[in-house]
């Protein structure tokens, strides 16, 4: 390139450059500003000027800060002044300058302060640059960040949301999740969830669906209560569609005034409501915010007043969102708990089953099913069982310890007093469950009888109560009724259904329990009504008797006793007997036999020629039953007793402290082919007792009979040691019943215990009171002295007589010989054991001893006699030269 | 690790960090001097007090810091929880006159901090001796039967402007903003006296122009100066009138000085004004 060419271009260049400095200060492509320290603008150049639109009069005089917006003073004033005095520069500092027609000029400013020698500020020079598409550039920048900021943030509380959702194991905690969250979101002023009641059945077109209120953040107990009055017809408007947005406006006034009212007082300008729906669009509630003031923060809210309602499109749609999660939280929960609940409703059945298959008084088991159903089914249980008197004395429980004692109130005092109106009555009347579903306080009223009964309902704030009707063939047995306190809430569908099948298990269990108690009821009556009263009054004698019936449902027994002064007033005729079987038949004969027996007392027959006469009726009494019996006669003056036994266990006899049963040889049972009753007799000292009983008392499921009779020796040796003197037999038989039977006794059980008093007529100090057994204790047992001839003989002769046993008899003895002896050795045995015993020898040896010989002998009890006889004199040799 | 009692009595112990580093605390002045400790505003640092307080230490305890998030402080001390309102900062004061054991302080705030120290004297009275408030106001935002100054609108765009500025973006955006080769520039502003985290200046302005302290005005227990400036567009007189009124006993001096921070632009008379009211109530 040419430098010549060049040159006219430089020389115009020159030119141009050699501008006027005022010009370049005036028309510069900035404004131009300086100040004075305290901000006051002294010069100002055209530029700025123009761009302002001010003259340079109305810039000139004034202080910078008040050129601008109200941003940028209280910049200018924080930061912009103190940096320029701390750093003496700052640079391209945002400001808007303020236009004369109020208009906007965002501007960067570059300023330098001016200082003296001393350091000392004298000047501040200031370069203005118009920064408007710069600033729109930053501001759409900031919005779009702001933008993203708020898309993140709303994405984290979905986030947060959809993770906290999935922990939540209760409809509470879905509803405090969402509630919050969304509160938090919108930064509104409250927020609370509104949950539809379960209302079983088809929902019906415009009725008000009942809400409950599951949670709620910030909003105050006066907005709660409008809110919640509103709910039910508000609920309506969001059955279907989105999130709707309603400012406290006209509308909102005219259709709720209280809750426009408290909401406006509250500062809350408008009222979201968002649908909690399921995945298949069911309508499970509503979540519901107000937008206005929020008293979370100590700060003042920004936007002003008036524009607070506003929801952006944006957050609508998360709000939505939220509630489509909830929905779907709270039915997964729903579907979780009702699986849950299902389980439970399956084993509380399987439990009452088996409550029910158990071999209980239906008293008992109705019990046991009303504490089994406040612990799985309801708070409050009460059965009801038809009795001849109507519905009284229900069956309570219970599920809290505390309230116990309320329910007993009402089963004692209240429940007896209820009319046709109770929901109770009403089930067994119409034959149908009722439900009462959401007990208010109306019902509570009409439930209750009397101002003290609503206290006890209130109390125990009943919420729901169901009462089924027991029901067997259309014939009501009872009522069961269900209620469920506040702390459980209402009853669902599956509850009453459970509660339907719970009623139909026990109206089928009790039918049976019910038929077979009554034929219990019936036989133990028959079998009372069979049974003398009470013993007669005879003179020398002190007598007892007790009957107490089996313990097991319908098991009755044939057992009886008797006592029957005997014609001529010298003689008194005993009994005991037991008719085989547990039932009506056994209850029928036994009344039959103790006619017969009776009848024959007549004659007064020896107890041995009475048994032959029973053999041999028998047949011709046509009774269908076996029967072991015990027949004796006793002449009070003189102790004189005879005793025949069918088959019977023999007698104890307790004298001078000691007892021991008597040899009596059991003789056939009564109902089998005929045999001899070898008699005993004897005579019994003065203070001396007898003990007459039947199996039941000595024989139990638990222990053999040798046991049995073995405690029955030593219990009345324990009375007779403490009544230091003849046994009271009421003392005795007491303590005998206390002692032997337990509260579950499997036969019933007859019991006759008489003392023979001292100082009868004829009972003097002579040869009749050598006593049958002797007083004098041996080592092993009640030693015995033999008895005077006539008597031992007659002991003796009856243990030797016709041992053959059969029936009853063979069943109180069933161990005792080892090894296994012929079935004709175990009476033997026992009497012979007995015998020894009153021999004063070892009862142990003697059994091995006789079940050696009866081996040996194949049954010759005579010789089991004559052994006995000759051990008794081998042993007490003295003795017996003495008498 | 310093306890400081809470507002609802209850002992909190602030991180690990002591308040002395925390807030940047930097002291002067004879120990046995009465101590003074001078709060700054929002918008810089303690250096704001750099041609008042060295004055004082001459005679005085002179104790300067900075609050948590501006200047020297540590910013990871910074929990929007606690400095979402004043109380917090407030804490802070308090936590750094135990942390110093000081009594019968002479509490300076400029601006947002004189409400601070009214927060503090009313939470911990046996620490201070006296108020002196620097451009006060209670409230900047208007409102019916009160004039702060300041609309809804306003405060909202003085938070866009600490958008806009340089300053606030100095962290991330300042290279970007200086122009790329223009390092020196960047630096410089990175390195500003009055350097703020941005997020923590939002918070702070929000704190600032946000809160309404009246009702804690007539609460103050102690000797009270209220300073207040001509021309101030951001305490404007009616405001530091109102204060006067409703702090029970406190003394009104009116400066020359014009704008917010007569600290700054006229230390002279504010000194001067500091030390009469300090004799008065000292007398």
């Amino acid at each position: 390139m040419d430098r010549a060419e060049n040159e006219p271009r430089d020389e115009g260049l020159a030119r141009l450059l050699e501008e006027d400095p005022a010009d370049l200060y005036e028309n510069a492509p900035c404004g131009y500003l300086s100040m004075v320290p305290d901000g006051r603008v002294v010069k100002v150049n055209g530029t700025f000027c123009a761009w302002t639109g001010r003259h340079p009069d109305d810039v000139r005089g004034r202080r910078l800060p008040d050129l601008l917006s109200a941003g940028g003073r209280v910049f200018y004033e924080t930061h912009l002044a103190p940096l320029l005095r701390l750093q003496g520069a700052v640079r391209e500092v945002a400001l808007d300058v303020v236009r004369a027609d109020g208009s906007v000029l965002p501007c960067l400013v570059n300023a330098v302060e001016v200082r003296d020698a001393e350091g000392q500020p004298v000047l501040v020079r200031a370069t203005v640059f118009e920064a408007t598409s710069r600033r729109r550039y930053e501001r759409a920048l900031l919005s779009a960040q702001r933008a993203a900021a708020d898309s993140e943030a709303r994405a984290r509380t979905l986030q947060q949301v959809v993770s906290e959702l999935a922990a939540a194991a209760s409809a509470e905690q879905v509803a405090d999740v969402v509630v919050r969250r969304a509160r938090s979101a919108v930064e509104a002023g409250g927020a609370g969830l509104w949950l539809a009641d379960p209302v079983p059945g088809k929902r019906v077109e415009g009725q008000p669906v009942p809400v409950t209120l599951a949670a709620a953040d910030g909003l105050s107990a006066e907005l709660l209560a409008e809110l919640a009055t509103a709910a039910p017809a508000g609920a309506e408007l969001v059955r279907s569609g989105g999130v709707r947005a309603a400012p406290v406006g006209p509308e909102l006034r005219q259709r709720w005034p209280g809750l426009a009212a408290t909401m406006t007082e509250a500062g809350q300008e408008a009222l979201v409501v968002v649908p909690v729906s399921a995945a298949d669009d069911r309508h499970l509630g509503a979540l519901v915010l107000v937008l206005g003031v929020t008293d979370d923060s100590e700060l003042i809210s920004l936007s002003e007043p008036g524009t607070r309602g506003a929801l952006s499109p944006a957050d609508a749609e998360l709000l939505a969102t939220l509630g489509r999660q909830a929905g779907q939280a709270l039915e997964r929960i729903r579907l979780y708990e009702e699986t849950v609940r299902q389980a439970a409703r399956s084993a509380f059945l399987l439990d009452a089953a088996r409550l029910l298959a158990a071999p209980r008084e239906v008293g008992e088991t109705v019990e046991h099913l009303a504490e089994l159903a406040v612990q799985q089914l309801a708070d409050v249980c009460v059965i009801d069982l038809v009795t001849e008197r109507g519905l009284v004395a229900p069956v309570v429980a219970h599920a809290d310890p505390a309230r116990r004692h309320l329910v007993e109130q009402l089963r004692d005092e209240h429940l007896p007093r209820r009319d046709g109106s109770h929901p109770s009555v009403r089930a067994m009347v119409e034959h149908r469950t009722i439900w009462a579903r959401g007990v208010d306080p109306a019902l509570m009223e009409l439930l209750s009888t009397s101002p003290a009964h609503l206290e006890v309902t209130r109390a125990l704030e009943l919420a729901d109560l169901i009462c089924v009707p027991l029901m067997v063939e259309g014939r009501p047995l009872g009522v069961i009724s269900l209620g469920a306190d506040a702390r459980r809430g209402r009853f669902t569908e599956a509850d009453v259904e459970t509660a339907e099948q719970l009623a139909l298990q026990m109206s089928q269990g009790m039918d049976v329990a019910q038929r077979f108690e009554l034929e219990s009821r019936t036989s133990h009556t028959l079998q009372g009504s069979l049974l003398p009263p009470d013993p007669p009054e005879v003179p020398g004698l002190a007598l007892a008797v007790r009957y107490l019936p089996g313990s097991r449902g319908a098991d009755v027994g044939g057992d009886f006793y008797d006592v029957v002064p005997l014609p001529g007033g010298t003689d008194v005729a005993l009994a005991v007997g037991d008719v085989v079987g547990h039932d009506v038949t056994a209850a029928a004969t036994m009344g039959q036999l103790r006619s017969v027996h009776r009848a024959l007392l007549v004659d007064r027959p020896r107890p041995g020629a009475l048994v032959e006469r029973l053999h041999d009726s028998w047949p011709l009494l046509g009774l269908p039953r076996m029967a072991t019996a015990l027949f004796a006669t006793l002449r009070p003056s003189t102790g004189e007793l005879r005793i025949a036994s069918a088959g019977h266990l023999p007698p104890l006899l307790v004298t001078g402290g000691r007892a021991g049963l008597l040899p009596v040889s059991p003789g056939r049972v009564l109902g089998a082919p005929p045999g001899p009753a070898p008699e005993w007799s004897g005579r019994l000292p003065a203070g001396a007792s007898l003990v007459l009983f039947t199996d039941g008392l000595v024989e139990s499921r638990t222990a053999d009979l040798d046991a049995g009779l073995d405690r029955l020796r030593a219990v009345a040796e324990e009375v007779a040691a403490e009544a230091q003197g003849p046994v009271d037999p009421d003392v005795l038989c007491d303590r005998l019943l206390a002692v032997l039977t337990g509260p579950r006794r499997a036969d019933d059980v007859a019991l006759l215990v008489l003392t023979r008093l001292c100082g009868t007529a004829g009972d003097g100090t002579g040869a009749d009171d050598v006593a049958v057994l002797d007083p004098a204790p041996g080592p092993a047992g009640p030693a015995v002295v033999p008895a005077p001839d006539p008597d031992l003989a007659d002991a003796l002769d009856g243990a030797g007589g016709d041992v053959t046993v059969s029936g009853d008899a063979m069943r109180w003895s069933p161990a005792r010989v080892e090894p296994p002896a012929p079935a004709v050795g175990f009476t033997g045995l026992d009497v012979a054991a007995g015998l020894g015993m009153a021999l004063g020898l070892d009862p142990a040896s003697v059994r091995r001893l006789v079940s050696g010989a009866l081996h040996r002998l194949s049954g010759v009890a005579g010789d089991v006699v004559g052994e006995l006889r000759q051990l008794a004199r081998d042993v007490r040799p003295g003795d017996d030269e003495d008498r | 690790m310093l306890p400081g009692g809470d507002r609802d009595g209850a002992v909190r112990y602030v991180r690990s960090v002591s308040a002395i580093t925390r807030n940047c605390v930097r002291v002067s002045g004879p120990e046995a001097g009465r101590p003074m400790l001078f709060a700054h505003g929002f918008g810089c640092d303690q250096t704001m007090w750099r041609a008042v307080a060295p004055g004082f230490a001459a005679d005085h305890r002179v104790v300067t810091f900075d609050h948590v998030g501006s200047g020297g402080s540590r910013i990871s001390a910074y929990d929007p929880q606690r400095y979402g309102s004043l109380r917090g900062y407030a804490d802070d004061v308090v936590e750094i006159c135990r942390a110093l054991e000081l009594t019968d302080v002479v509490f300076v705030g400029h601006s947002v901090s004189a409400m601070m120290g009214v927060l503090a004297v009313a939470q911990a009275p046996e620490l201070f001796g006296a108020l002196v408030m620097v451009g006060p106001s209670p409230r900047y935002v208007d409102e019916e039967g009160y004039t702060g100054g300041f609309s809804r609108a306003d405060v909202a765009a003085l938070l866009d402007s600490l958008d806009s500025n340089p300053l606030q973006w100095s962290a991330a955006l300042a290279p970007v903003v200086a122009g790329p080769g223009n390092a020196e520039v960047a630096e410089e502003l990175a390195e500003s006296f009055c350097r703020t985290d941005p997020t923590v200046a939002r918070q702070f302005a929000r704190v600032t122009f946000l809160s309404d302290n009246r009702g804690d005005l007539p609460g103050v227990g102690v000797p009270t100066l209220v300073l207040q400036c001509s021309q101030d567009a951001i305490a404007p007189e009616v405001v530091g009138r109102y204060v006067h009124e409703h702090v029970p006993g406190s003394v009104f001096t009116q400066l020359s000085a014009t704008g917010h921070c007569p600290h700054l632009s006229a230390p002279e008379e504010t000194t001067a004004a500091i030390r009469a009211f300090l004799r008065r109530i000292e007398s």
